[in-house]
């Protein structure tokens, strides 16, 4: 059991409801002091009505008229509660029941006796009367106090209410939440336990709950696919480096068992220095394609300017695979440029421009073409060699995949991986086609704008 | 010349000693980082070979010291983290050249010399000579004996580096490195092939003229 003030759920939800009847009790003191003020004006108004009306009669008509007046008032059947006296020039009273002493003119706070309660207090208006007389009109102050309670036990009951219902509220609200962080934390829990196959469950609402529990799953399946890279990368290191470790070893003991500082052994030896530089290659190339998978080469890139880049390796290359009997052609579009990492892309097209000397008999015209698409670059290196039949063009980009016809060409069955490598990094791909005759191989690559 | 190797494994740091030697160097060895930091301020030396990974305190940690102290000499920096970013980040640290282990002796020996005394103007100085070439950098023109020679942008680039490390020795991944700004070890023999055409072009008619020295295994040298 999670203690509620130990969840943020709870505490969030409590927080919220604290703040709603915070706002009902603010709420509650405007209106009532509103009120208070409005019904004590009232109150006043009233007095001045019914003073002006007594006086009017006493003007028109006199003081027994007045009397008489303030007497029938006085009735118990009467319902207005007013009570009354009328004082003479030197302070008796002439008239009315109101037990009071002579107040000063104009309205305030009387103390009257009344009969039945004792002393209690009044508002009171004491109007000056022509022959010296003040009349005073009074009403108890015990209506707008007993209306005064009724507000505030009225809002004291909606403030308890409000809070009670803040309250479940809360608990609800903290348990939904709890609920719903709970089913990402127990898949969470499971992976760390090692169920790396485990993702986040996703509602059909698509609310902020599936949205994060959506963006974990992609986060999951990066990892994921991270640590397939790494897992690939070791056993192949694992399988892959068996072979050319065996022929080292045999190199050294084979020297070893010729006689020291004769030709043999220093041949061998030559050899095995040549099969671990190698083996040193291999790793090179092992390391740089799970670099490159890793992704973090991207916070490196910047504009590479593919039409300077395409026709630089051209002229770089040209001469020695003339040299090697074949022809290579060139044909790139001007102002193409994409964002990346230009050695990268250079390593690629270097290792399509090998794959295609290598695997090729002398002869063959090897052409590089690069053009640009709306959003793309197509980047081509084609041949008019053997070519490769169509079951094995997918699985010539694997790792370590060498076809048997090529069992006598240099490398390690590297050279397209990494291109697909290079190719994904840069948010393109890499098709492999029938040039008729022979191989083509296209990167195409995410254009940037001119 | 006066070397100083920071290197904290021993093997590798006897072989280089050992080697450095033969050469004639003087060495001094350092097998902490802040042994290294210590030397590297007190005395002078000709080079540093910096191993990237020393205990203590951090070769790149060191060398950032060195920078900041206003010690000047050439640094080549060697390391086992052959990633673009490590090499980006050890040349931003201040290495005048960055080598990844394993390497063979050679290509450290080479480098180390070719950072030697490099003057620091070198790369402005226009016109270079070495014996009868004559090539300005400026207008990418190349005499021999006072014959104007017509060389391919990137026999140029190959011929202007040899002519920079006149008497010093050049390897491939130097070339590809410095010329095609290639980390990486093509199969195709760009180098070889730019080479023996810019040698066939400097040579003319006249076999026995080549000014480049081919050291099998190692490099290339042009005569001083």
């Amino acid at each position: 059991m999670i203690r509620p003030l130990g969840s943020a759920a709870y505490r969030i939800a409590f927080t919220y409801s604290a703040a709603f009847g915070l706002a009902v009790m603010l709420l509650g003191a405007i209106v009532y002091v509103a009120a208070d003020a409005d019904f004590r004006r009232q109150q006043d108004i009233g007095l001045a009505v019914e003073a002006r009306d007594l006086a009017a009669g006493y003007r028109e008509k006199g003081l027994a008229d007045l009397v008489e007046a303030i007497r029938v008032r006085e009735q118990p059947s009467a319902t207005n509660g007013y009570g009354y006296a009328l004082f003479g020039r030197t302070g008796w009273r002439v008239a009315g029941a109101l037990r009071t002493q002579r107040p000063a003119a104009g309205l305030g706070t009387i103390t009257f006796i009344d009969p039945r309660e004792g002393p209690d207090v009044a508002r009171a208006l004491a109007t000056d009367l022509p022959g010296g007389y003040r009349l005073v009109v009074a009403q108890d102050t015990e209506d707008v106090e007993r209306f005064d309670r009724t507000m505030l036990s009225l809002f004291g009951m909606a403030f308890g209410l409000i809070v009670l219902l803040g309250v479940g509220a809360a608990l609800l609200l903290g348990s939904y939440l709890r609920r719903r962080l709970g089913r990402l934390s127990a898949p969470a829990r499971a992976i760390v336990g090692g169920d790396l196959d485990r993702r986040m469950p996703v509602g059909a609402g698509h609310d902020e709950f599936d949205q994060l529990a959506l963006a974990l799953n992609a986060m999951l399946d990066r990892i994921a696919q991270l640590l397939e890279n790494l897992r690939q990368v070791s056993s192949d290191v694992a399988h892959d480096l068996r072979t050319p470790l065996a022929r080292l070893r045999g190199q050294l003991e084979a020297a070893l068992e010729g006689p020291c500082e004769s030709a043999a052994y220093r041949a061998g030896l030559e050899r095995a220095l040549a099969q671990s530089d190698d083996l040193l290659g291999l790793f090179a190339a092992i390391l740089r394609i799970s670099e490159i998978e890793g992704g973090a080469v991207k916070r490196t890139f910047a504009r590479v300017d593919m039409t300077d880049l395409v026709i630089d390796l051209c002229d770089s290359f040209a001469p020695a695979i003339a040299d090697g009997g074949r022809t290579l052609a060139c044909d790139v579009a001007s102002g193409l440029a994409l964002n990346g990492d230009r050695e990268l892309i250079a390593q690629a097209l270097v290792n399509l421009l090998d794959n295609a000397q290598h695997h090729t008999p002398p002869g063959t015209r090897i052409t590089v073409a690069a053009v640009g698409e709306t959003a793309s670059v197509r980047l081509t290196v084609a041949d008019d060699g053997p070519g490769v039949a169509p079951p094995d063009r997918e699985r010539i980009t694997r790792r370590f995949v060498r076809l048997d016809s090529s069992r006598g060409a240099p490398g390690h069955g590297l050279g397209l991986n990494l291109v697909v490598a290079v190719a994904h990094v840069h948010g393109g791909a890499v098709a492999i086609d029938d040039n008729r005759p022979g191989l083509r191989v296209t990167m195409i690559l995410p254009r940037l704008p001119k | 010349m006066r070397v100083l190797l920071a290197e904290d494994d021993a093997d590798t740091a006897g072989f280089i000693d050992r080697a450095l030697r033969e050469l004639g160097h003087v060495v001094t060895h350092a097998a902490t980082g802040d042994e290294a930091l210590r030397l590297g301020n007190a005395e002078t030396f000709d080079v540093i070979v910096l191993d990237r990974m020393m205990p203590v305190i951090d070769g790149i940690e060191v060398l950032k010291c060195w920078r900041a102290a206003g010690v000047a000499t050439p640094v080549l920096m060697l390391t086992a983290l052959g990633g673009i970013a490590d090499r980006v980040s050890g040349l931003d640290a201040g290495a005048d050249d960055y080598l990844v282990k394993p390497f063979a002796f050679a290509e450290l020996a080479a480098r180390l010399a070719a950072l030697r005394r490099r003057p620091p103007i070198s790369d402005v100085v226009t016109r270079v000579e070495v014996g009868d070439i004559a090539l300005d950098a400026l207008k990418r023109q190349v005499w021999r004996a006072g014959r104007e020679i017509h060389l391919q942008p990137r026999e140029f680039a190959l011929l202007e580096l040899l002519m920079r490390h006149a008497g010093k020795v050049v390897t491939r991944t130097m070339f590809l490195e410095q010329v095609w700004d290639f980390h990486f070890d093509p199969q195709t023999n760009i180098v070889e092939t730019h080479l023996s055409r810019l040698r066939s072009k400097l040579k003319g008619d006249d076999e026995a003229s080549d000014p480049i020295e081919t050291l099998r295994g190692i490099g290339y040298r042009m005569r001083a």
